[in-house]
C-alpha cells in the first residue's frame, strides 16, 4: 500500500509534520476494478473543519451588525466636518492634508521634496509588494521571524508617529506646537 | 415532480394521493428560490453553501482555526462590509449632490439641514470611510504578523497592497467633494506632493486637477474617480483577492 503524506498547499512548511495513521479500506480488495483502491489521506489538523455556513457566515453577520450599530451611534453623535465654502483667496493656516497623508506632509517638512514626496512613498509601496518575494523564511511562527516582525513594527510605529505628530503637534505654518494638546500657560486649557 | 426542488419541497409535498395545489405551488416557489432547507445538518449546510450565489464566495468547509475571531479579528470582512456600506450611503448622497463649484457646497448643506436623514447618512459615509482606511491598515498588519503572505499567497499580498492604495485614493478623492475650505486646501496640499516628482510631477498634478489649481476641472475629475473609476477598480481587485483566498486556502491558526 502506497503511503501518502498530505502536504497540502504548502501548509505547515517549516514545522515538523507528524504523519498520522492513514485511513485505509478495511475490506480486502480484489478484481481489476479495485486495482487502485481509494485512499483517504488527511492529516489530523485538517480534519478539524467546520461548514462555513452557518459557522463563518454567522460570525460575519455578527461582526457586520456590531460595526453597523457602532457606526450608527457615532454618526448620530458626531457630525462630519464642514467648514466655510471653499475660497481660494483665503488660505487656512495651517493647511493640512487628510490625516492618512499627514505623515507624508510631515516627511516633507524634514526631507527634500523629491525624497519625501516621491522616493519614500514609491520605495514603501514597491517594498511592500515585494515583501513575500524578499522574505524567504518559510516559517510562520513568530519566534522564527524576529527580524521581519521587528522591521515591520518599526515601520508601523514610524507611520503612526508621523501621523500623530502631523495631526496633533503641528500648528500655524505647520510649525511644532505643544500648546494645541497641553494648553498654553496664559490661556484656558483647549482640551 | 418534487425531485429537483430539494429537501424543503419534499417536506412540503402533500401526502400520497392528496395533492394540495396551494402547498404544491408554495413548495415549487420556495424550492425554486432556495434549493435547500435550513442548515439542520452539515450535509444540508454544505449543499446550501455550494448552491447559493451569495454564499459560494466561501468554501464549503474551513479549518476551525482559520475562522477564529481571535485569529482574523474580522478585519478583512469588516473592510468589505464598510465598502458595501459606503457604496449604499454613497448612492444615497449622489441623489442630492451635483459636482459643480456653484452648487456642491449648497448640496452638502441641504443634505445636513433639508434632506431627511441626510445628515446621518453623510456622517456615516464620512466615518465609515475613515474606518475603512483603518481596518484595511490593520488587516494588512494582521496578515503580516501571522506570516499569511508567504507562499503560495505572495501575489494575493500584492493585490492587497493595491487595495490599500485604492482605499486611500477613494478616501482622498472623496475629501474634495464637499467643496469647503477643509476639502479644497487638503487637496491642494495633497496634490502639491505629486508636483515634486522629477519631470513627470507637474504634468501628473495637471492631469489630476484638470488645471493649475483646484477648481471645477478638479472637482469633476475627483467626482468621476470617486463614484465610478476607483470603486470599479477596487471591486475588481476585491473579487480577485477573495477568489485567491479561496483557491490558495485559508492559513489557519499558528
Amino acid at each position: 500500500m502506497a503511503t501518502v503524506v498530505g502536504g497540502g498547499n504548502g501548509e505547515g512548511r517549516g514545522r515538523a509534520t507528524v504523519s498520522t495513521p492513514l485511513t485505509r479500506p478495511t475490506r480486502p480488495v480484489s478484481g481489476p476494478e479495485l486495482a487502485s483502491p481509494p485512499l483517504v489521506v488527511r492529516r489530523r489538523e485538517e480534519e478539524e473543519t467546520v461548514v462555513t455556513f452557518p459557522h463563518l457566515v454567522w460570525r460575519e453577520f455578527l461582526a457586520g451588525l456590531l460595526a453597523f450599530v457602532f457606526l450608527m451611534v457615532v454618526s448620530i453623535q458626531i457630525n462630519a466636518p464642514l467648514l466655510q465654502r471653499a475660497n481660494t483667496a483665503i488660505t487656512p493656516n495651517p493647511a493640512k492634508a487628510p490625516w492618512y497623508f499627514v505623515g507624508l506632509q510631515e516627511l516633507l517638512e524634514r526631507f527634500p521634496p523629491v525624497m519625501a514626496g516621491v522616493a519614500f512613498p514609491s520605495f514603501v509601496i514597491i517594498f511592500m509588494i515585494l515583501t513575500p518575494y524578499i522574505d524567504k523564511n518559510p516559517s510562520r511562527r513568530p519566534q522564527d521571524r524576529k527580524v521581519a516582525i521587528a522591521l515591520f513594527t518599526v515601520y508601523l510605529c514610524l507611520a503612526v508617529a508621523f501621523i500623530v505628530v502631523g495631526v496633533f503637534f503641528r500648528s500655524l505654518a505647520f510649525n511644532w506646537d505643544w500648546t494645541r494638546i497641553f494648553g498654553h500657560p496664559a490661556l484656558p486649557s483647549p482640551v | 415532480m418534487t425531485e429537483h426542488l430539494g429537501d424543503y419541497a419534499t417536506e412540503m409535498s402533500a401526502t400520497p394521493g392528496e395533492v394540495n395545489p396551494v402547498r404544491a405551488f408554495v413548495a415549487q416557489l420556495w424550492g425554486s428560490i432556495f434549493r435547500h432547507g435550513l442548515p439542520t445538518t452539515d450535509k444540508v449546510a454544505a449543499r446550501t453553501a455550494l448552491t447559493n450565489f451569495f454564499l459560494h464566495i466561501h468554501p464549503v468547509r474551513v479549518k476551525r482555526s482559520a475562522i477564529r475571531v481571535s485569529y482574523t479579528l474580522c478585519l478583512g470582512g469588516l473592510s468589505f462590509f464598510l465598502f458595501i456600506l459606503l457604496t449604499i450611503t454613497g448612492l444615497f448622497l449622489m441623489f442630492y449632490y451635483i459636482p459643480s463649484v456653484d452648487q456642491a457646497y449648497q448640496n452638502v448643506k441641504d443634505l445636513e439641514f433639508v434632506a431627511t436623514f441626510g445628515l446621518v447618512i453623510r456622517n456615516m459615509h464620512r466615518w465609515a470611510a475613515h474606518g475603512m482606511v483603518i481596518t484595511v491598515w490593520l488587516h494588512m498588519a494582521r496578515v503580516f504578523y501571522q506570516g499569511a503572505y508567504k507562499p503560495p499567497r505572495e501575489f494575493n499580498w500584492a493585490i492587497g497592497t493595491l487595495l490599500l492604495l485604492t482605499t486611500l485614493l477613494l478616501s482622498f478623492s472623496g475629501y474634495l467633494l464637499p467643496w469647503d475650505q477643509l476639502a479644497v486646501w487638503a487637496i491642494t496640499v495633497g496634490t502639491n506632493m505629486a508636483k515634486y516628482a522629477p519631470i513627470a510631477g507637474p504634468y501628473t498634478r495637471y492631469l489630476l486637477l484638470g488645471g493649475r489649481g483646484v477648481a471645477q476641472g478638479a472637482l469633476i475629475r475627483f467626482y468621476v474617480l470617486h463614484v465610478i473609476a476607483l470603486p470599479l477598480i477596487g471591486f475588481l481587485l476585491m473579487v480577485v483577492h477573495f477568489w485567491r483566498v479561496r483557491k490558495d486556502g485559508f492559513t489557519g491558526g499558528l
